[in-house]
């Protein structure tokens, strides 16, 4: 940063010093609650959808998260296409983000997005832009915490 | 915009606490996945529940366990607990536990332990089945071995 700051010429390092006085604080503590009760409201629905499936179906409470997940992706995606989905993640930030409707939200918002370029390359092969990192950092961080469980298992540990 | 989640907000409280406020009309299963049922033990076998209520004590006892039913068929016994809220991080451990107490004070019975909740329901909807519609033994004898069967699935 120091560095960064070094390489700036007088003029530019003025023009910082105004912007940085000018600045809005972003309320840190604010976002932080709000995505606290928006994420834990969309987990509570999740909850409650995967007890309907154990009551109703011949869901156990491990195979119960499969068709709930699938559910709460599927409602994500109806309400980013609805338009409402954006309204609560600029409500909520993360809190909407980081629950696995965030997921059918990236996915949908992208394809909504470059639908103007055609089905095939536009939706098509711009769909998974944002969902695509989901994906590849999830499964890399599953394989890595099932390398060491086998590991930890394999000397004992575990 | 605020006003809008509130009231989005209030529709949902309603949803989620208004059923509270319904009859209970002596169906324990209705509420077993969220309320302490503690079903009273069944024996499909003989009938006689004085061995069964022995061991639902005895799994009672444990600290880390709530809600306990208690089943004997002709030759598993089925026993489903719930685990209190922070200690579900040790589920296995407290399965093990169980298990090895179960095989140690009665090395004659076949145990067949769970934790899930599916199983804890289905157990509840047997007994309340066996108790109101006066179920056959043969009857269940075979919705037992279907909840055993659910039980091996998951493991």
């Amino acid at each position: 940063m120091a560095s960064k700051q070094k390489n700036l010429t007088p003029q530019q390092q003025n023009y910082q010093q105004l912007q940085q006085k000018y600045e809005l604080k972003r309320p840190v503590l604010k976002n932080c609650i709000k995505a606290f009760f928006v994420g834990g409201l969309i987990c509570t629905i999740g909850q409650a959808i995967s007890y309907f499936y154990i009551y109703f179906f011949n869901f156990t409470e491990q195979t119960a998260g499969n068709p709930t997940v699938a559910t709460m992706v599927f409602f994500a995606m109806l309400l980013t296409g609805f338009g409402v989905y954006d309204r609560i993640g600029q409500f909520g930030g993360a809190g909407s983000a980081v629950p696995v409707t965030g997921f059918g939200n990236a996915v949908i918002s992208a394809a909504i997005e470059h639908r103007t370029e055609g089905f095939v390359l536009g939706v098509g092969g711009n769909m998974f832009k944002l969902a695509g990192s989901v994906i590849l950092f999830g499964v890399f961080a599953a394989f890595a915490v099932a390398l060491i469980k086998t590991l930890l298992g394999m000397w004992g540990v575990l | 915009m605020t006003s809008r989640f509130w009231k989005l907000g209030m529709v949902l409280m309603a949803f989620v606490l208004l059923p509270a406020c319904g009859q209970d009309n002596g169906n324990e299963s209705r509420g077993a996945l969220l309320k302490t049922t503690n079903p009273s033990p069944l024996s499909i076998a003989n009938g006689r529940t004085s061995h069964v209520e022995k061991i639902r004590k005895d799994i009672s006892s444990f600290p880390e366990v709530y809600d306990v039913a208690v089943i004997k068929g002709k030759k598993e016994t089925l026993v489903v607990y719930k685990v209190k809220h922070l200690n579900r991080f040790k589920m296995k451990g407290i399965e093990a536990k169980l298990n090895k107490f179960l095989e140690k004070r009665y090395p004659k019975e076949n145990f067949k332990v769970s934790s899930d909740y599916k199983i804890f329901l289905e157990a509840v909807r047997l007994r309340e089945d066996e108790e109101k519609h006066n179920l056959s033994k043969k009857e269940a004898e075979k919705r037992f071995q279907k909840i055993i069967k659910l039980k091996d699935e998951t493991t």
